[in-house]
């Protein structure tokens, strides 16, 4: 694990509210795999005082094809969002990681259906090179696992929507929802995965009534289904317990498990839903 | 060399940089990213006597310069520590020192003697007497009586164990608990745990925690903590183990010249995780910038112009 200074290389605008900050950091970069975030901080200020989870968006390659940095791509919501907006490239971001767990092993399947709600997209488009085989990660040489990835992506307006064509450009199937109907299928994108049928393995991440419909659909139609949790952290390592979730146990009860360190990949079946 | 060793009351710590518990987990969590070797000790997260699923979330908020804490003590119990936590943490490069809640008097010196049997490798027992987040564990450390008779008790049935009373600033006078925890045999006290404190979101008019209160820490605290700090020493009874908003060399100074003869570094453990490596390796050149070739030497230095 990396606890560094990085350099931000970056800083654009993607849609509104949201930006992608791309940070110089080659060893976190070469030992980070899709599922796993970061922690970042500003520095030289104790308000925001602890840092902020943030997922591996992409890892970005120098000409030889080395690992040199990653890219976050994160929506504005609060205090350190807000002042991250105004961080200006070639000043500098505390950075650690990487953390957590990598998204479980998905098997070899025809066709991985990624189910994003708002910002819930960032952890995808690593994942999604990675299905493809297009990108290796924490030094493994890319291998194809999936013969096809789709995104299904929910948003609340078409002016939200951000990186849809990196997404396209790896190479994902892209279906867009909205809640006003102002780009794509208007409505949940819950319900747009649900008028296509079932299929292959599912992997969701956005707001928490969201992975529920979809953690329902995948029981209904009897497919694997894990979904990425966003649970408030304060350390990202497994320090002080603020992550949790409620996590079946073998003997019909639940534990609360750290999402930072058992997640935040977990298998939708396992969890207990409020 | 500035000799960085020192001792409080029978607890020896080759330098005074502790981390605080509950925010250094069971130490293995944090190996990624801390070297043991370079640290006074570290305390592991409370144990309770049965396990405790802990409360609901959200269990942490940030505050200005702070942050608000109702964790509620989850734990999976001594028993489990003993068989899956003690194994690891015996084998760091530092002083380890457990922390146990009991939620009755008697539950405290059941525990204590049951680290005092099967906890060889610990060199101390604090006696968190002051979690502000489970019904009853507040209550110990607000009254000077039930803390010394815990202390005492404790201190019976662990006759060699260095013993440390970890105090709660949720009370009108910290020195006479303090007075009260050494008279009850303690080796040292540590002050402070959290302060007591909420969080409202008032748009939805709901508490933020899923507790309702929880106990504030970080920066926020540090002025609050040195004052207690300050006022124990003043008691020239016990040792004190400066707790509460530590983050930098800066902040650890302040607390050894204002009395305290170690400190222990917490919530900076989660936003600046190395934090405690680099203060401890910095720690030589400000002991001998005041001057001294010991630690040991700048303790309670403080002095108020006439
Ligand atoms: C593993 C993981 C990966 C993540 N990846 C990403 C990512 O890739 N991109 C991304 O944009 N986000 C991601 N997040 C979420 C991100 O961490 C949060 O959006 C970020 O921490 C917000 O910080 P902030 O200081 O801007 O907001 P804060 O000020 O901390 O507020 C966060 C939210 O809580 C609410 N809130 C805070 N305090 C209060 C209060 N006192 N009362 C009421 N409401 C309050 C705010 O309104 C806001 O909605 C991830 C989270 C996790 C756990
Ligand atoms: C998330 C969190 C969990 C804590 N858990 C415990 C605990 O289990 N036992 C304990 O004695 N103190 C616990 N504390 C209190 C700290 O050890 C310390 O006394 C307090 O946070 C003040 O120091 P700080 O400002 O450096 O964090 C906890 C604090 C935090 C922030
Ligand atoms: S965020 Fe601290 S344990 Fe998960």
């Amino acid at each position: 694990m990396y606890h560094r200074t990085a350099r931000v290389a970056e800083h654009v605008r993607l849609a509104d509210r949201t930006y992608r900050v791309r940070l110089d950091c080659p060893d976190l970069a070469a030992a980070i795999r899709p599922g796993q975030f970061v922690m970042l901080r500003l520095p030289n200020t104790s308000d925001p005082l602890l840092g902020r989870p943030f997922a591996l968006y992409d890892t970005v390659l120098d000409a030889a094809g080395r690992p040199v940095g990653v890219d976050v791509v994160y929506l504005v919501v609060g205090k350190m969002t807000g002042r991250l907006a105004d961080v200006t490239s070639g000043t500098s971001l505390e950075v650690w990681g990487p953390l957590g767990k990598p998204f479980l092993d998905v098997g070899a399947p025809d066709h991985v259906r990624l189910v994003a709600g708002g910002i819930g997209q960032t952890p995808f488009l690593a994942f999604a090179r990675e299905l493809l085989g297009t990108r290796g990660f924490g030094g493994d040489a890319p291998r194809k696992r999936a013969a096809k990835v789709t995104l299904y992506y929910g948003v609340r307006t078409a002016a939200l929507a951000a990186g849809v064509e990196d997404f396209r450009a790896a190479g994902v199937d892209v279906h867009l929802a909205s809640d006003d109907g102002s780009v794509g299928f208007r409505g949940y994108v819950t319900q747009l995965l649900e008028s296509h049928g079932t299929g292959g393995p599912l992997v969701g991440c956005g707001p928490e009534p969201m992975l529920h419909s979809l953690a329902r659909l995948a029981t209904a139609w009897d497919v694997p289904c894990q979904v990425s949790l966003e649970t408030p952290m304060a350390c990202g390592v497994g320090a002080c317990f603020s992550c949790v979730a409620r996590v079946k146990t073998a003997d019909g009860g639940w534990d609360y498990k750290r999402v930072c360190v058992d997640g935040p990949a977990f298998d939708a079946a396992g969890l207990v839903w409020d | 060399m500035v000799d960085l060793s020192v001792s409080l009351g029978r607890l020896r710590l080759h330098n005074p940089i502790l981390v605080a518990s509950g925010t250094f987990g069971y130490a293995k969590e944090m190996a990624p990213l801390v070297d043991f070797a370079k640290l006074g000790g570290v305390i592991p997260k409370t144990v309770t006597a049965a396990p405790r699923a802990g409360n609901r979330p959200p269990r942490t908020v940030e505050t200005a310069s702070g942050m608000l804490n109702a964790i509620g003590l989850d734990n999976d119990g001594l028993e489990h520590f003993l068989a899956h936590h003690l194994p690891y943490l015996r084998t760091l490069p530092t002083a380890v020192i457990g922390n146990i809640a009991g939620k009755t008097e008697d539950e405290f010196v059941q525990m204590a003697a049951r680290v005092h049997a099967a906890g060889h490798g610990l060199a101390g027992l604090e006696l968190n007497l002051s979690c502000p987040n489970v019904s009853g564990g507040l209550d110990f450390a607000t009254d000077p009586d039930v803390t010394r008779r815990i202390v005492r008790r404790c201190r019976d049935v662990c006759p060699d164990l260095p013993l440390v009373a970890k105090l709660t600033p949720n009370v009108t006078d910290i020195q006479r608990i303090a007075a009260a925890a050494a008279d009850g045999g303690a080796d040292a006290v540590s002050a402070v745990n959290t302060f007591v404190g909420m969080a409202v979101d008032w748009r939805r008019r709901r508490p933020v925690l899923g507790n309702v209160t929880g106990g504030l820490s970080g920066p926020a605290i540090k002025p609050l903590a040195l004052r207690a700090v300050w006022r124990i020493a003043q008691l020239r009874a016990v040792p004190v183990i400066g707790v509460g908003g530590i983050g930098t060399l800066d902040d650890v100074m302040d607390f050894l010249v204002a009395g305290a003869s170690a400190v222990q570094i917490g919530t900076a453990n989660f936003y600046d995780p190395t934090a405690s490596v680099r203060i401890a390796a910095a720690l030589p050149g400000a002991v001998a910038a005041l001057g001294a070739d010991r630690v040991a030497a700048v303790v309670g230095t403080l002095t108020i112009p006439s």
